[in-house]
């Protein structure tokens, strides 16, 4: 019937069944996946493996489709699935109406799927090498979670429930998502989140196979490293975001949804530091197969949390059926990962050899593991505090004091663990150590008597600035002692010293942090065209307003001279969405600090009010964040002299199962 | 060699006693500092999360948020930046006064979370005003 195919109410209800056919195809040859994959592992048979493993290759093309079928209908403008309809209209400019896809909660999850789908594939085909029974054990844990997510997607939430009517036109997509951060950051951080699950499959299946060799090592801390770059690039591009569009003048709110993507990466960041100890010494296995688990239970919690509205958010997603299945998940995902670690992990606590001192490269990864631990509870607390004492009585809250007061210690010796831990030696730290560390002392002497008399006194630069400097005087001695005596070292062992470069990148990043958190300064004001205003010797001219139109939105310019500069902040009004308003902050960097200007409003006589702030050394957050992302890149790309260590430092091949 | 054996001959070496003394100590210490800064931090910052009645039936002395609704009598001065207007509940109703930005989307009409105490005046003063949306991330869903 080509004539009633060409009917576009018949396409479309096309559309909607074929996606939600495709989740559920999905949805069964991940179930079947996981299955087989499971008694694969368990009977140890070569065939099952091969079969488990193509039906979850097969789940994830079918995933695959799924999203392609959602794309298609974005793009089409087809209103009759409810998610096109809620997303998009017709104004939104095409790159967003593409960009809506991961703007709701049906299709993030969908596209969280496509991304674990997509990872998970990818870390099976590379785990051939590991052998029969934790690869098959792999499959069928990423294949269960796999399922799980199709099952949320086409049972509890679908993004193709289709409308009984066909609206004209759609709600469209909130205002304070049409910006270009809606291109990159919600794309990065949700990769990240679900690439968390990689990691912890392999682990799982390590203690259910009973290994945790060389080759083991080496791949979950290929993929947990995958999954901490992307969560770390999600964190800042989250943080560069809501900086530039939100405009309160801040990066970091300490809202549920951040300290949710906060904590994984937390834990994430442990591990990469202690799987070392297990590398180099044979030690902590349990410990780092805790912490992989660690970061994979806080994203399902922080899922749970955010997308169920159970404690109070700005940024909480539309309320849907959603929170008790991930609650069900979360604890069978719990219940599983500690009956594994209190059942398997004790196997790999034999060790025979004499433990080393506490002051050694073991004591201070094994401190900051447990400083990281502890941010984690904070967070984990103060996220966790009101649904705890709403149960117990009156809802109570905590703001940016309690983080601060309660993770800035930690975050203060965390940064001075950065500046000793890399100088100290394996076992045992002597004498020639403490020589060792004369050079970050004395720069951190230094840098603090500079700031001292130049005045500044809040207690945040006064103890970050001078311990990251020391901590880049660590840095640069290393780097300066191997230049010195064999500068292919730099290359040859580039893993080591591309952690090195990550751990400039992160001082520079705590340096741009202390800075603009102690020194940040902030005024309002109500000016007349002509008139000035100077906050912390900036000074800008309000020169006067003026109206401009675009195609979903109008906006009221207010523009101000700022030496040989115009800032031009701005408010927007969309006729569309029952007259929303959203400011545009006019924001411009100088060497020192950004200055970034709020217009709060407007009126009549052509007076407007500014807030105004200025915010020192907050370019240096992104700079930093590029620098770490490098070093992560440079010393981990075509890394092969590991493979060679590994296997002369004989870790132990297999663990009693 | 069997691990078994190994961990039996290292459970009655004295050695153990000494690694969990070298180890256990300092990580219980660290430990016990954060449970401390945990402790003492939400002890002194946590304020209480508050409807408008809960507010009027528990008098609080330290600061507070207080979620309620916006009625129409919201009235701005100074260019916008200072306002004033009743946040209301079920049951409750409390004059408020805010100075500083106000969200894009503060109208009356919304929920909004304000942080700061009731005076002796009866008026609450704000230190800082949250709208709260149902959903930041979708529009209203069609209802059907």
């Amino acid at each position: 019937m080509p004539v009633a195919l060409r009917d576009p109410a018949l396409h479309e209800l096309i559309l909607g069944f074929l996606g939600a056919g495709a989740l559920l195809a999905g949805l069964v040859l991940g179930g079947f996946s996981a299955l087989l994959s499971f008694w694969a592992g368990w009977r140890n048979s070569a065939v099952f493996v091969q079969i488990g493993r193509r039906a979850f290759y097969a789940a994830t093309a079918m995933t695959v489709l799924a999203a392609i079928v959602l794309e298609t209908a974005l793009l089409s403008h087809d209103f009759s699935l409810a998610y096109v309809a809620e997303h998009t209209d017709l104004s939104t400019p095409i790159a967003l109406v593409a960009a809506a896809f991961y703007g709701g909660q049906e299709g993030s999850l969908l596209y969280w799927t496509l991304i674990l789908g997509l990872l998970g594939s990818a870390s099976l085909i590379a785990s051939t090498a590991l052998g029969g029974r934790v690869a098959a054990y792999a499959a069928g844990i990423l294949a269960s979670i796999l399922a799980f997510f199709l099952f949320v997607l086409a049972v509890v939430a679908s993004p193709f429930d289709l409308l009984s009517v066909t609206p004209p036109d759609g709600l469209g997509l909130n205002p304070i998502l049409r910006d270009g951060g809606m291109l990159i950051h919600p794309p990065v951080v949700l990769a990240g989140f679900a690439a968390f699950a990689i990691p912890f499959a392999f682990a799982s299946a390590a203690l259910l196979a009973g290994r945790s060799d060389a080759e083991w090592i080496r791949h979950t801390r290929r993929f947990a490293l995958v999954a901490w770059s992307l969560q770390s690039t999600g964190l800042l591009l989250g943080m560069w975001w809501a900086y530039h569009v939100l405009g309160w003048g801040g990066y970091w709110g300490w809202d549920p949804v951040e300290n949710v993507a906060l904590m994984p990466w937390l834990a994430t960041t442990a591990y990469l530091h202690s799987s070392q100890v297990q590398e180099k010494r044979g030690r902590l296995r349990a410990w780092n197969l805790g912490l992989v688990m660690l970061a994979f239970l806080l994203v399902v919690f922080g899922t749970f949390i955010v997308r169920s509205g159970v404690v109070p958010s700005v940024h909480t997603f539309a309320i849907s059926a959603i929170g008790p299945w991930f609650l069900g998940f979360l604890f069978a995902c719990m219940v599983f990962s500690a009956v594994l670690l209190a059942t398997r992990a004790r196997a790999g606590a034999s060790v025979a050899r004499r433990p080393a001192d506490p002051v050694s490269r073991e004591g201070a990864f094994v401190l900051q593991n447990v400083l990281l631990v502890g941010v984690v509870a904070v967070v984990f607390w103060g996220t966790v505090l009101p649904l705890v004492s709403g149960m117990l009585g009156l809802e109570r809250v905590v703001g940016a004091p309690y983080y601060e007061r309660a993770a800035g210690p930690l975050l203060a010796a965390l940064l001075a663990l950065l500046a000793v831990g890399p100088l100290l030696p394996w076992r045992r730290a002597g004498l020639p150590t403490l020589r060792a560390l004369r050079w970050p002392a004395g720069t951190a002497a230094v840098v603090l008597v500079v700031l001292a008399v130049a005045g500044v006194r809040s207690p945040a630069v006064l103890l970050g600035i001078p311990l990251a400097a020391a901590a880049a005087a660590t840095v640069f001695t290393e780097y300066g002692r191997a230049l010195l005596s064999k500068p292919r070292s730099v290359l040859v062992r580039r893993r080591r010293y591309g952690a090195y470069l990550a751990h400039l990148g992160m001082l520079v990043v705590a340096v741009g942090i202390a800075a603009s958190q102690g020194g940040q300064q902030e005024k309002d004001v109500t000016l007349a065209p002509g008139e000035q205003v100077t906050v912390a010797g900036y000074t800008l001219t309000y020169t006067g307003s003026g109206q401009r139109q675009f195609g979903d939105h109008d906006e009221l310019i207010a523009a101000m001279r700022f030496g040989d500069r115009t800032l031009e902040p701005s408010r927007a009004v969309y006729a569309g969405l029952g007259g929303q308003a959203l400011t545009h902050v006019a924001i411009t960097t100088t060497p020192l600090a950004d200055v970034y200007v709020v217009l709060a409003g407007m009126s009549e006589d052509g007076r407007a009010s500014f807030r105004v702030f200025v915010n020192p050394l907050v370019t240096w957050i992104w700079a930093g964040g590029a620098v770490i992302i490098l070093g992560v890149v440079l010393g981990n790309v075509g890394e092969r002299a590991m493979d060679a260590e590994l296997a002369r430092r004989r870790i132990p091949i297999t663990l009693p199962a | 060699m069997a691990p078994a054996a190994d961990a039996a001959k290292y459970a009655s070496d004295p050695g153990v006693v000494i690694l969990a003394l070298k180890w256990g100590a300092p990580v219980a210490v660290v430990a016990a500092c954060v449970g401390y800064l945990i402790y003492s931090a939400s002890g002194g910052t946590a304020e209480y999360y508050l409807t408008v009645s809960e507010l009027r039936h528990h008098a609080q002395t330290g600061d507070v948020r207080v979620a309620g609704v916006v009625q129409d009598d919201v009235h701005r001065t100074d260019g916008g930046l200072h306002v004033t207007f009743t946040e209301k509940d079920a049951s409750a109703a409390i004059p408020v006064e805010y100075t500083g930005t106000l969200p894009d989307i503060f109208r009356p009409g919304i929920t909004v979370v304000v942080e700061g105490r009731l005076g002796a005046d009866g008026v609450f003063h704000a230190r800082t005003l949250l709208a709260k949306c149902p959903s930041r991330f979708a529009t209203q869903p069609y209802t059907s």
